[in-house]
């Protein structure tokens, strides 16, 4: 990891980079920061905190948050009285760890690499285009950016929302969407597709901070295109947060308000003071973008951001060198957490041959017997962590506390118990004394457990050994002004950390082998997509697809918004398929059944028809579940029963075509037919491209189109955009309509009438277009059997729901079973192939390893115990237990590889059979007494 | 992520340490790949680390 | 401890992923709050069995918190 580095040249080709990286100085030794913060304490010189978008103040020397990776402070030479005038160095001495070092200098460093992954995220938008909203005139407008350190409780205000003019808590606050979004004025054409949601987020926060509080979203379209986040805009409004269709022209403060003026859809226009304005500021390319640009040779578009096509959505111009995140396009969380896991797999298949080579393999001496009845010889150390902990608690005291119990053979203070030496120390009183547990009494074990466990394993004992006593983050931390108490806590924490040594027993290190090859169910896009990139990173696969050809949904495809030719692309994938001798294809094929876990899957495959039906049984190690969805049809607007109303996908096909008269003279549009509380109630993402898609090919057949496009909300997201605006300056006319009065279709003899309220002239129009299109959206293929079959949670729309909707987009919470494509939610084709890579990385992450490790600390259940009522295997989340008859008598098992140790099924069991490593009934039972304290703990 | 050595093979290397980057690099080095995160700022984590919650969920971002 | 204040014991049991992660954040936030509860770290609140928080109130504390 090198932060505080910039990237100076690139040189070389694929497999073989010259990188020169310069790396500023951040005077303070990385190693030896503890990051104590007394540094900052005393650093006399404020500095503006840009972390918390200038809204507080910090001082030159600092970190950014707690929580901050690497956690070491660092000097901004821009405010440092040494570093600008050569005085003050207080911080010098105040260091206890004498980690500040003015001497650090800039040092370039030459990397050597086979692949170059860019995610250098998104800019921020001039403020000179946030000026005509009197942004920097009146303190009282803020940006987005800004409005989410407000309303933070870590933040410099605790989430307390006030006016900065006069610190007044805002009864009205107005959100102003696309700020230097879809403004051509400042050459902004694009939507930065978050902007909406992150809105609607600080709207509910600041709810919930106060109910009372009046919030108006002035918006042009609400694009809540993402998976489930409709619902989110619909909470909103439930809430009474209002959403008001007009672009706000200007903000000018008046007597100690801003009065806002906008016009409304019907052309009235409109006056409105509010105490705060929130600017909903897009995302810009970076700042760097030119500079990256230039020194890697990558294409930008238009707008400065990574250039890419549809169907290598993260490749840039340049063989070697992949993009990820906001730099290939404005976009949300989950969307760059998927791109980064799919690069990361593209850099992996590139750089196949040279897998493993850099990684160093760490070796530990071996385990030393502990058996289960050797007596408990326990060390208790006490950390000072400098003055954080013993400025407040007794540490001498507590260290003498724990001396004095039962079975603790040693015991000592450390100044900084994590520091290098202080391992030594550790490991080195292990063996003088023969500890067989050990109680590390100090920081958090969130952070610090895993350090201490490989500091056990280093001195041979097994990691499990181990209990931590957290007398800072809980205790010295949060109880600085009564130092007694807090150092009786501390004694009692850990008392009860020595009763539960006393308890615990070495857990064997599990590891289960990996059967290296990879199921993939479905062979659309997504499937083919996995199974190739699998392939190049020299896995097999066994691809089964449903119907008797591949290709899924893109086989009804022709172009892209873009304008890339989706056949020619849809037969290369095919050809791949079929010439990638680690992919075996199976059409006619269905899963029937599978067992086993991440690692072990055994499935049967039943192929074939009728007489010819074949079974097999496959093993595997890993699922991707590219199921795919298909259109909509929904029983409204004539769909099915005239030959005038056709869906967008049928509306393609015939653009596509040869016929003479495809482009039809006039045509009507209805978007969300069927969609977004209808009978389906989300967004399906796609429609509103695939109708621009279609207008754009219509007006290049037949320029004299009349084109008419009823929707709710455009979604043009992205670099979509660009089209609809194209759309608009063509002459299509696009009427919004409101879900009280939607568009009838009816029959006229020869003829389809449309009735429809227009909002803009606000009267009631009929017309009779030559062609009604359908925007129909989309529904997943039966997820229903494969969800029994695998055990895989769905979503309220049936579409396959992901582990973590933010950070393990492509993950399920079955260990081993990866989703992507429409199977997990509606998404063009670009983002369908970046969520296939992604979950091929993710799956070839058990492939690669060739095992899986299983934390010890899982379930086990006690075979003897088990009276096999199968309560457990309905409580576990995870599909973790099964039950097997054992002599014909039924009982429950453990597979450890898929248990996350939450330990239900043992708080749940009524013969006390499950038992969870490292947290047993024993042992959280001698913490509980430890805590009465009745039991006898002190040494007689 | 270990020390340096500047000859290695099957390294990338990653520009930028935000949510993307790092997902990137977490993810290459569990295929067996060494990273470089050259991260401009002191620290990595971007623009997420600054935000309170997540949409829709409003789930902690930290 | 004086006779006048109730100075209540308190046994929390706190999972890993949240609660325990949110109580080192109060300390790294440096919230002040009482030092009368005494914390077992669990993996996940569902590992709180019904006879861990009778044992708690029988070996003399007042509340039992649990928090995930």
């Amino acid at each position: 990891m090198l932060t505080n580095a910039d990237l100076l040249a690139l040189h070389g080709t694929p497999g073989n980079f010259t990188a020169t990286v310069n790396l500023r100085p951040r005077y303070i030794d990385a190693d030896a920061c503890t990051a104590c913060g007394l540094c900052t304490q005393y650093c006399p010189r404020h500095h503006v905190d840009p972390y918390n978008e200038g809204l507080a103040i910090t001082r030159p020397i600092h970190i950014d948050y707690a929580q901050a990776v690497p956690a070491t402070y660092y000097i901004d030479p821009s405010s440092c009285l040494f570093l600008q005038h050569g005085t003050c160095q207080i911080c010098v001495p105040v260091c206890q760890s004498h980690a500040i070092n003015f001497n650090q200098k800039a040092e370039e460093r030459t990397l050597h690499v086979g692949a170059v992954i860019l995610s250098p995220g998104f800019g921020k938008i001039d403020p000179a285009t946030l000026a005509r909203f009197s942004y920097g005139k009146h303190p009282d407008v803020v940006t987005a950016f800004e409005f989410e350190r407000m309303t933070t409780a870590s933040g410099p205000f605790q989430g307390e929302i006030k006016c900065f003019s006069d610190g007044r808590h805002p009864k009205r606050i107005a959100f102003l969407q696309c700020v230097g979004s879809r403004d051509i004025g400042c050459d902004n054409g694009y939507c930065s597709s978050v902007c909406c949601m992150y809105a609607i987020k600080e709207a509910l926060v600041t709810k919930e901070h106060d109910p009372e509080v009046d919030i108006t979203i002035y918006y042009m379209d609400i694009r809540t295109q993402g998976k489930d986040f409709d619902a989110a805009r619909d909470r909103a409004e439930a809430i009474g947060i209002k959403f008001v269709r007009a672009r706000v022209a200007d903000v000018t403060p008046w007597q100690n308000r801003l009065q806002l003026t906008y016009a409304t859809l019907d052309g009235q226009h409109k006056f409105e003071p509010f105490d705060l304005v929130v600017l909903s500021v897009g995302l810009e390319s970076p700042k760097d973008a030119r500079r990256i640009a230039d020194i890697t040779k990558v294409d930008l578009n238009r707008y400065d951001f990574c250039a890419t096509d549809s169907f290598n959505p993260l490749q840039t111009s340049q063989p070697g060198i992949v993009v990820a995140g906001a730099f290939q396009g404005p976009k949300d969380i989950p969307e760059s957490v998927t791109q980064s896991s799919a690069a990361a797999s593209l850099a992996a298949a590139a750089m196949k041959s040279a897998r493993g080579k850099g990684v160093e393999v760490i070796s530990y001496p071996d385990e030393q017997k502990v058996g289960a009845g050797e007596e408990p010889r326990i060390g208790v150390f006490v950390c000072h962590c400098g003055i954080n902990i013993s400025s407040v608690v007794d540490v001498a005291q507590v260290a003498r506390y724990a001396g004095d119990m039962e079975n603790v053979s040693y015991f000592t203070e450390n100044l900084y118990s994590c520091s290098q030496d202080a391992q030594e120390v550790i490991k080195k009183k292990i063996k003088e004394h023969n500890l067989n547990r050990v109680v590390i009494a100090a920081c958090s074990p969130r952070t610090h457990e895993p350090l201490f466990q490989e500091t056990l394993r280093d001195a041979g004992l097994n990691r499990n050994l181990f209990e931590m006593v957290n007398i800072r983050d809980q205790c010295s931390w949060v109880h600085a002004g009564e130092p007694e108490l807090a150092t009786l806590k501390s004694r009692d924490l850990v008392r009860m950390a020595v009763c539960k040594a006393r308890h615990i027993q070495p857990l064997p290190e599990q590891t289960v082998p990996v059967t290296p090859k990879a199921l993939v169910i479905g062979a659309g896009v997504a499937g083919m997509t996995a199974a190739l990139n699998l392939a190049d990173q020299g896995f097999d696969s066994v691809l089964i697809e449903k119907g008797d050809s591949i290709g899924g949904n893109l086989r009804h495809l022709h172009h892209t918004l873009a304008g890339e030719a989706v056949q020619a692309h849809l037969q290369d994938l095919v050809a791949k398929v079929g010439a990638s001798k680690h992919i075996e294809l199976v059409c006619n094929a269905e899963l029937a059944q599978t067992s086993g876990f991440i690692g072990n899957f055994s499935s049967v495959i039943v192929s074939g028809k009728g007489p010819d039906k074949v079974e097999q049984t496959v093993d595997h190690g890993v699922i991707i579940v590219a199921t795919g969805g298909r259109e909509h049809r929904p029983d409204k607007y004539l769909l099915g029963k005239s030959k005038k109303v056709l869906t967008q996908q049928e509306l393609e096909k015939q653009l596509a075509g040869k016929a003479k008269n495809r482009a039809p003279g006039s045509v009507l549009m209805i978007q969300c037919a069927g969609s977004r509380g209808d009978d389906l109630q989300y967004c399906s993402k796609v429609c509103c491209n695939h109708a621009l898609k279609n207008i754009l090919k219509i007006k290049e057949l037949n320029p004299q189109a009349q084109i008419i496009v009823l929707y709710r909300d455009m979604r043009a997201y992205g670099f979509a955009e660009d089209a609809y605006l194209q759309a608009r300056k063509m002459g299509v006319v696009f009427i919004p309509y409101e879900l009280d009065r939607k568009p009838e279709v009816t029959e006229k003899g020869a003829k389809v009438q449309v009735r429809f309220f227009d909002s803009i002239m606000q009267e009631e129009v009929v017309m009779s277009p030559d062609l009604v299109a359908l925007s129909v959206g989309i529904v997943p293929d039966d997820t229903d059997t494969l969800s029994k079959l695998l055990k895989l949670p769905v979503t309220a729309n049936s579409f396959f729901l992901e582990a973590h909707v933010k950070l393990r987009p492509v993950e399920m919470a079955v260990s081993g079973v990866y989703v992507c494509g429409l199977a997990h939610g509606p998404k063009p084709v670009d983002e369908t192939i970046v969520q296939a890579q992604a979950a091929a990385a993710k799956a070839a992450i058990p492939l690669v390893k060739g095992y899986v490790k299983v934390d010890p600390i899982v379930s086990s259940v006690e075979q003897d115990k088990c009276i096999g009522c199968g309560l457990c295997v309905s409580l576990c989340p995870y599909g973790a237990i099964v039950m097997h008859k054992v002599d014909g008598k039924r009982k429950a098992e453990t597979i450890s590889a898929s248990c996350k140790a939450c330990g239900i099924c043992a708080a749940h069991c009524p013969t006390f059979a499950i038992s969870m490593g490292g947290f047993t009934n024993e042992q959280i039972n001698s913490q509980i007494e430890a805590f009465g304290d009745r039991a006898q703990t002190v040494k007689a | 992520m270990g020390k340096a050595i500047h000859q290695r093979e099957g390294a990338v290397m990653i520009l930028g340490g935000g949510i993307a980057g790092i997902q990137a690099a977490l993810d290459l080095t569990e295929l067996g790949f060494y990273v470089y995160l050259v991260e401009k700022s002191p620290a990595v984590g971007g623009v997420m680390a600054q935000l309170d919650k997540t949409f829709p969920t409003n789930d902690c971002a930290l | 401890m004086s006779d006048q204040q109730f100075n209540p014991k308190i046994l929390g049991f706190l999972c890993n992923w949240c609660c325990y992660a949110a109580a080192d954040a109060a300390g790294i936030s440096r919230f002040q709050y009482p030092p009368s509860m005494r914390t077992v770290r669990v993996m996940c609140t569902g590992r709180i069995d019904p006879a861990f928080v009778l044992r708690g109130l029988a070996e003399g504390a007042d509340g039992i918190f649990s928090g995930g």
